[in-house]
């Protein structure tokens, strides 16, 4: 099997998921008890903390909130710092951001969605037009998890800093983590991240934030997480988190260049008369999205599926002509005609040049095959 | 004192000398559809009656029994000796302590000492004399005792009564073979036909690439919801990618349902002569969709040479079919939201109102038979 569906997750590393075993087997204490087995867990998530932190932020001026999930994390940061005045965010974003913010909007805060480019990218001209004294919060997605359009978001959160110092900054970064070599400016406030993009287990997520931030809880109860996220730490997946990240930590860069060689080719292979481009050139390596035109993705989707091939697509065979095509390629500008073709091919740091390589033939072959099955 | 179900059937009491053939049949339901509970099933005159059964799953065999076809209503009684002191030990342990009631005697011993209203009075006085809250109202009681004084020299004594499904037992009326499409209607078209006794078999069309194993896992979910009332079923699946790509390559677009409901036909009954359907049931309902007008209607039966269609829905709004697989549970798979047919195959002008001439000219430019015998070659059974 080829596995090209990494945007989605990532296949959990068996080393990772080796080394936090203990925290199931021996070390199970609650990390809120006062025994010795409990203060060791206590410290051991401490640990767990800085480590995943320092990946992309100074570990001084930045800590996290554990989450079950990357979604989570979104809403503690919209819902938490999202209080007054007017929200600022894109139409790229994904759902965890899009659908929260109009929750906010359903409960009587203003929202206003920026317009995005044809690669999915945010226009920064549109995003800065509509924050202004009474913005609490802006949300800009780091990488597009539709196209890997990357946002400069070091450059965006200074900019809405200047126009607005009392305006919180988040984003989402959970296909960026450990993916895209990025330090956190002092701009922004918080960042979203999450474990199976990276080799980690599902189930676990974090909001990095600023350590002076004060935010208003989602979850209630015991005060863990600093009152932040109540509710006993999920030590295996919050160590296993770490030692995914700590893998990849050193190698970001390296990752980043060889994902980026991965990419180049798979784009190369692919027949240019049967798939067109959606990704920018200089989007994440880790994405590569592209359309069938004329085909239906999910249809691409099935047949690549039975030679062995799992890749993701942005469309699916509801009859449901609304729902049926991605929001955010749609608000990219893309027409249906392409909309209803598009194919995301997404890559980890464990794949090879042979996969890319036969990855390519089989999607040449299919769509070919189904052009002229439709012709 | 034993805990009993009485079932009490529906029709078939109105049946004469073939009445056995019948009861028959509505025991063998009952038998399947209690399978894995303990349970004796004993046939006395004019209804059945469950013994020997675990008390504590008395509502999960109540709730068994409400999918068989043939039944009118069931009860859960005590069952004791026909015994004055025994019956009123048994109506104590159904009455509450308080509220309005009374108490209803049938007596088909009639040798039996007490007649019905001395036998409900002389219990209802006793009841009154114990539970000081309680007051007899013969109109409009909260609760009714019943007390039925059996032949046997037992007696059955009962308050509730659980309404069944009503109809005949399946297998009554022949077999039939139900095109089942995922959508909200066909179920509800089958639980019709097989209430009237028949035994449906059902079967589905898909055309994967174009539409996904969800969508195949959500028809094989609402077969076997239906099963449970049709005492099992067998889901045929045949796949009709090759047709859609083939009407989509070479005939108009905008004949593409008229062309392939007739295809689903063709196909349909060379599987149900070969099983032994003995008619096709659709879930059609008059001018729900463009297809379903009666000229989409007229197209499909024309291809069919033997057997008859039938469209129990068709006189039936879209809110009553709604109602309708609420009650037999499968609207909420139902509206899952994977379809049985992909988009991309779905003319934006459907033909509404088709005339032979333009389908016989569409259809010239296919190879019928072989498309169907392809088709067929691709069946497959589940049984469920």
């Amino acid at each position: 099997m080829i596995y090209l569906d990494n945007a989605a997750t990532t296949k959990p590393d068996g080393e990772c998921l080796k080394l936090a075993e203990k925290y199931y087997l021996s070390d199970y204490f609650n990390p809120s008890a006062l025994y010795k087995g409990g203060y060791d867990v206590q410290k051991d998530l401490r640990e767990a903390r800085k480590n995943i932190v320092s990946v992309v932020a100074d570990v001084q001026n930045f800590d996290l909130v554990f989450t079950s999930c990357g979604t989570e994390a979104d809403n503690l940061a919209v819902f938490g710092g999202g209080k007054r005045g007017n929200i600022v965010t894109t139409s790229g974003e994904h759902s965890a951001v899009f659908s929260t913010v109009n929750e906010l909007k359903q409960r009587g805060l203003e929202v206003r969605f920026a317009e995005i480019n044809t690669d999915g990218s945010v226009n920064v001209n549109s995003l800065l037009s509509l924050v202004d004294e009474k913005t609490s919060l802006v949300s800009v997605i780091h990488v597009s998890n539709e196209t890997g359009a990357v946002n400069d978001i070091i450059k965006i959160s200074n900019l809405v800093k200047k126009k607005n110092l009392r305006t919180l900054f988040h984003s989402d970064g959970v296909q960026s983590f450990g993916k895209i070599p990025v330090k956190l400016s002092s701009d922004i406030d918080m960042y979203s991240i999450s474990a199976h993009k990276i080799g980690g287990i599902k189930g676990c997520g974090a909001l990095i934030k600023k350590k002076n931030l004060i935010l208003k809880p989602l979850i209630y109860g015991g005060g863990q997480e600093q009152g932040l996220r109540s509710g006993t730490e999920n030590v295996f997946a919050v160590k296993n988190f770490e030692y995914a990240a700590n893998k990849i930590k050193y190698g970001i860069k390296s990752n980043y260049e060889k994902a980026g060689r991965l990419n180049s080719l798979l784009w190369q292979s692919l027949d240019k008369s049967l798939f067109a481009r959606i990704s920018p050139e200089s989007g994440s390596p880790y994405i590569l999205t592209v359309s069938a035109k004329g085909l239906r993705g999910e249809t691409i989707l099935h047949e690549a599926d039975d030679c062995g091939l799992i890749i993701g697509t942005g469309s699916a065979c509801s009859s449901n002509d609304k729902k049926r095509f991605s929001r955010i390629i749609l608000a990219c500008g893309i027409s249906e005609e392409f909309a209803d073709g598009v194919l995301r091919l997404s890559l980890s740091y464990n794949t090879t040049e042979q996969e890319i390589i036969e990855a390519a033939e089989i999607l040449n072959r299919i769509v070919a095959a189904r052009k002229e099955k439709m012709a | 004192m034993e805990k009993v179900i009485i079932i009490r059937y529906s029709e078939i009491h109105l049946k004469g000398k073939n009445r056995g053939f019948f009861e028959r049949a509505f025991a063998v339901n009952i038998e399947k559809s209690l399978k894995g509970y303990r349970h004796e099933l004993t046939r006395q005159s004019g209804r059945y009656l469950i013994e020997n059964f675990d008390g504590e799953q008395s509502e999960e065999i109540i709730g068994k029994l409400k999918k068989v076809f043939g039944i009118h209503s069931m009860s859960v009684a005590l069952k004791t000796k026909a015994d004055m002191g025994e019956i009123f030990e048994a109506c104590k342990g159904v009455c509450a302590a308080c509220g309005s009631f009374k108490v209803v005697t049938h007596r088909a011993n009639k040798r039996f000492p007490l007649n019905s209203m001395q036998i409900s009075a002389e219990i209802g006085g006793k009841l009154l004399s114990i539970y000081k809250n309680l007051k007899v109202d013969v109109h409009e009681p909260e609760f009714t005792i019943s007390i039925d004084i059996r032949e046997n020299g037992t007696a059955l004594i009962f308050n509730e009564f659980f309404k069944g499904a009503g109809g005949m037992p399946v297998g009554t009326s022949g077999k039939g073979l139900l095109l089942l499409s995922g959508g909200i209607d066909s179920p509800v078209a089958g639980h019709m036909i097989a209430k009237r006794g028949m035994k449906v078999n059902c079967l589905h069309f898909h055309s994967y690439p174009y539409t996904n194993l969800q969508a195949r896992d959500k028809v094989i979910e609402l077969a076997k919801v239906f099963s449970d009332y049709n005492c099992g079923t067998t889901l045929y699946i045949v796949s009709v990618t090759e047709i859609q790509e083939e009407i989509h390559k070479k005939c108009n677009g905008d004949y593409m349902v008229t062309l392939l409901r007739r295809f689903m036909m063709r196909i349909a009954e060379a599987v149900a002569k070969k099983t032994g359907e003995q008619c096709i049931i659709t879930g059609e309902s008059l001018g729900q969709v463009a297809s379903q007008t009666i000229e989409g209607m007229t197209s499909s039966n024309s291809v069919i040479s033997e057997l008859p269609v039938l469209r129990p829905l068709c006189g039936f709004d879209k809110d009553e079919i709604i109602d309708r697989s609420r009650d037999i549970g499968t609207y909420g798979i139902s509206i899952q939201p994977y379809e049985d047919c992909c988009t991309v195959f779905l003319p934006k002008h459907p033909v509404i109102k088709p005339n032979m001439s333009d389908i016989l000219n569409e259809e010239g430019k296919l190879n019928l038979e072989e498309l169907v015998k392809n088709a067929l070659s691709t069946l497959e059974k589940i049984e469920l």
